[in-house]
């Protein structure tokens, strides 16, 4: 739903020629703790004053599905989190909080939800619990088209219902305006993260069909929210107008307009400079320009995305994935390419200071992110790849320069890179193939149209053998739909017993019960494991970056975004 | 004249067929489809996308696509945006209004333009005036669109502050109030001059030309000889004769105010049929992409047939039968 692959993102920026802009977080933005000092902007000096108009810009046009149940891009979501709300909140360790709802459990299988009293949505209505099992029943819903149905489908029932076996959902039971009980199907430790928690506004909704929702005005032109903001005009394509949502249940925002338009990143650097501009993400190339600039602060904060170079070890059989391919399936090879690269240069070189090199599939600022001490760390030594490759038996044999397999027969490294406007990936690409190089291993770039790179990674194309690639994480940690033996997304086509035994003990209640330290334990075991196999090489990580007027006060960010608008004021 | 018109639509007709078989084929060819764009491991499972595929169609043999699409199509039924979700002729009429606006206004500026200096170039060619007048329009005719655009806005838009960087109107106004439209021409004029100045460079050459050419013939020479005024002569016998051949670039022009321009308008941020052209390239959105390279198509063909007749309505000695 709202943490998009990089697949998406580079799409997206093919048009713009930007290659990355992870959205994750920003959709499931909202925590209003205070948060460490890396990510605040300017001086938060002063009373907060009211009134004022804040310039927000979009790096592409929106599609204009303006509802959390239907919206398909980051850049829709952006828009949205100005008028609507989530029902629960994200830390800076992308932990569950309470923030409308709050909720109880016994054995995560039967919650407990209780919302505040009084929140009112911009028509004036009352938030009800009525409101969210309506937004449950809607994408339950067979004529349902949008792609949050795996959200709903835990629920006890909801696949019944969306099968037409069942006129009700099992599991969702209303109590009164305020108390809902939702029932899963079975406890496990995610449910909760992985619940729809967008309630969609009953009365605003009355009377149309469900598969006409996604065109009807209130989603495209007359949205109706919970939060701080309120939209009052939308010019489709370009741009959009809210005011200030005075009864917002966090606490009035303190500015009054705010206008949202699409800018091309071409000219956000001047716009901000004019001071015509006050908050936009950026691309990082662009960071010393904005950074430049004395009216606004460039801000960088975590994110959740990483990027790693995979090896084809298999094939996918239509269900699960066979690890049944020879070339690479000698751990000391993909160590030794491992530790050929050197990443620290490789990333101040090509992700402009706002990244960092990684060493696991997993974003450090996560919770279950392993510490770097108990990892391999796998630092630039090609001495150390040029031993591993003879201990294996890649020598060169035939005096070329060029290591042959152990076989004697020629060995070539066969890399692929994704390729759409940006310039810079077939650097980045040809960098990496010369420290195989450097260390012996002849290597052969290609570089294929992101469309037709990510469907031939999905089929597990024998021609793509060593890849580059880069996934966007969310709130939930389990890395089972990426890297289980079972998951279509898991491009290596990596099998691992051990490896699937512990994925399913960290979701299995009865063995970690409501215990993040044990399920974060076993996680870190996991790492490991995936560290000592390397089906894939962990590169980088990269940072958001953001752009804030000076004169916008108030704002933070954390790993899972920013913080509510309504605590943002302009400094007159 | 009505019934080679008449001739010529109907040969349109298996024209446009072969356009749409080609169209379709093409789109069809590029790799990826809508979905493969929503990939999201964590709560996409792969079997949402396998029943939308399904659902779309795109699982159906590729003939069997194209007749149902061509039969929704002739029937007026564009389908459905994959992107917007919302009818693909609402998808246009959102945005044709900006695009009628922008093409319009930058194809007066060039006629504009055009008109004055090819006058001027014709009459006193080989001067200095005339040398620069060249130089300035093939120094247009260079320079790439996308330079010319981020120049404008640089100095136009930041440096002086005259006009807006990007969208179509400011949000502010309330539609239909005079101040509304003085927005939307205010928004329009920065990418328009950059249009139209960078194209004047044909039509001012064409012009001059025939005005030269003209010059020498013995209408003129006879004109000349009975004491008719140097000004009359360019005014009235050259300047009729010599718009002729430009009268047909109006069919031409026709899908060139429709069409768009692609780099401008992405540039610009402004929200026309060329950016959305563009932006459903890359996420393949077939019933909109497919939608707009047929309305291009078509216009082609009418703005040919209309330079045709125009031709013979101008030029009575050109027979059209």
């Amino acid at each position: 739903m709202k943490k998009k692959s990089m697949l998406m993102l580079a799409v997206l920026m093919l048009v713009l020629s930007a290659f990355l802009a992870a959205c994750s977080g920003s959709d499931k933005a909202g925590t209003k703790k205070e948060d460490d000092n890396k990510g605040k902007s300017g001086e938060t000096a002063g009373e907060p004053q009211d009134g004022g108009t804040l310039v927000y810009a979009l790096d592409s046009a929106p599609e204009g599905k303006f509802n959390y149940a239907f919206y398909g891009t980051a850049t829709d979501a952006e828009v949205i989190d100005f008028f609507d709300e989530n029902l629960i909140d994200y830390d800076e360790h992308l932990k569950a909080q309470p923030h409308i709802a709050s909720w109880k459990t016994e054995d995560n299988k039967v919650f407990d939800f209780e919302i505040k009293k009084g929140v009112k949505w911009q028509n004036g209505d009352e938030l009800s619990v009525k409101d969210w099992e309506f937004a449950l029943y809607t994408i339950a819903d067979k004529e349902y088209e949008g792609p949050r149905f795996d959200n709903v489908r835990n629920i006890l029932g909801a696949q019944a219902y969306h099968d037409k076996k069942a006129d009700k959902i099992e599991g969702i039971k209303v109590i009164d305006d305020y108390h809902i009980q939702i029932t899963f199907d079975k406890a496990r430790v995610n449910n909760l993260d992985n619940l729809w928690t967008y309630p969609m506004n009953r009365t605003a909704f009355k009377g149309i069909a469900v598969k006409d929702m996604m065109s009807s005005e209130v989603v495209r032109t007359k949205p109706v929210g919970l939060g701080p903001f309120k939209v009052t005009k939308i010019v489709p394509g370009e741009s959009i107008e809210m005011e200030r949502f005075d009864e917002y249940f966090g606490g009035k925002p303190h500015i009054e307009k705010v206008v949202v338009k699409v800018i091309d990143p071409s000219l956000s650097v001047g716009e901000l400079k004019n001071g015509t501009l006050d908050m936009t993400s950026f691309h990082p190339s662009i960071i010393d320009q904005v950074k430049a600039l004395d009216n606004v602060n460039a801000i960088t904060y975590p994110g959740v995305s990483y990027y790693y170079v995979g090896f084809r070890l298999g094939t996918w059989d239509g269900e699960k994935n066979v690890m049944n391919d020879q070339k690479y399936q000698n751990v000391k090879l993909r160590e030794a390419m491992f530790y050929a690269i050197n990443r620290e240069e490789w990333v101040k070189a090509f992700f402009f200071g706002v990244g960092k090199p990684v060493n696991r599939p997993i974003p450090t600022n996560h919770w279950i992110a392993a510490d770097n001490k108990d990892l391999e760390q796998f630092a630039y030594d090609p001495e150390k790849a040029k031993q591993l490759l003879d201990e294996a038996g890649y020598k060169d044999k035939n005096g070329d320069g060029f290591r042959e397999d152990p076989n004697g027969k020629e060995f070539v490294v066969n890399f692929s890179h994704y390729a759409t406007q940006n310039p810079t990936f077939e650097a980045r690409a040809k960098a990496l193939t010369q420290y195989w190089e450097a260390v012996g291993l002849k290597t052969k770039l290609t570089m294929t149209d992101v469309n037709l790179y990510y469907d031939m990674l999905e089929k597990a194309d024998k021609s793509v053998e060593v890849f580059f690639g880069g996934w966007s994480t969310g709130s939930d940690p389990d890395p089972t739909p990426l890297w289980g033996s079972k998951a279509l997304w898991n491009y290596p086509r990596w099998v691992n017993a051990d490896s699937d035994k512990l994925l399913d003990q960290a979701l299995d209640i009865s063995i970690v019960g409501t215990d993040d330290q044990k399920r974060k334990d076993l996680y870190v075991q996991w790492q490991k494991l995936f560290m000592k196999e390397l089906p894939v090489l962990p590169i980088a990580e990269l940072e958001e970056t953001m752009a804030v007027a000076k004169r916008v006060q108030g704002v933070t960010f954390d790993v899972s975004g920013m913080n509510r608008p309504n605590n943002w004021w302009i400094k007159q | 004249m009505l019934k080679y018109a008449f001739r010529r639509i109907l040969g349109m007709i298996p024209m446009l067929f072969l356009i749409s078989i080609i169209v379709f084929t093409l789109a069809k060819l590029m790799p990826g489809d809508s979905l493969s764009g929503e990939i999201d491991p964590r709560n996409t499972n792969p079997q949402y996308i396998q029943e939308m595929r399904e659902k779309l169609g795109y699982n159906d043999p590729l003939p069997q696509q194209y007749f149902r699409w061509i039969g929704n199509f002739v029937q007026g039924d564009f389908g459905k945006s994959t992107r917007f979700k919302i009818e693909v002729s609402e998808v246009l009429s959102e945005r044709l209004p900006n695009t009628i606006m922008l093409g319009l206004t930058s194809i007066i500026i060039t006629y504009i333009l055009a008109f004055f200096m090819g006058t001027y170039s014709g009459r006193k060619p080989y001067t200095f005036g005339d040398n620069l007048i060249g130089g300035l329009n093939y120094l247009g005719l260079s320079i790439p669109s996308f330079v010319a655009g981020v120049f404008a806005i640089f100095l136009f838009s930041f440096t002086l502050g005259w006009f807006p960087s990007n969208g179509s109107v400011d949000i502010g106004t309330t539609e239909g109030t005079l101040e509304y439209w003085l927005s939307r021409f205010h928004h329009v004029l920065l990418p328009a001059l950059v249009l139209g100045l960078l194209s004047t460079a044909s039509y001012t050459q064409f012009l001059r030309n025939d005005i030269i050419e003209n010059s020498r013939k013995d209408f003129v020479r006879t004109a000349r000889a009975k004491g008719t005024p140097e000004r009359k002569i360019y005014n009235v016998h050259i300047l009729r004769n010599s718009v002729i051949p430009l009268i047909t670039f109006l069919g031409f022009d026709l899908v060139a105010i429709i069409s768009g321009a692609i780099i401008t308008e992405t540039i610009f941020t402004y929200p026309g049929l060329g950016q959305l052209f563009l932006q459903s390239v890359g996420t393949r959105d077939y019933p909109v992409l497919m939608t707009l390279t047929m309305l291009f198509s078509f216009l082609t063909l009418v703005g040919n047939l209309i330079a045709d007749i125009l031709y013979g309505v101008v030029d009575p000695r050109i027979r059209l039968d």
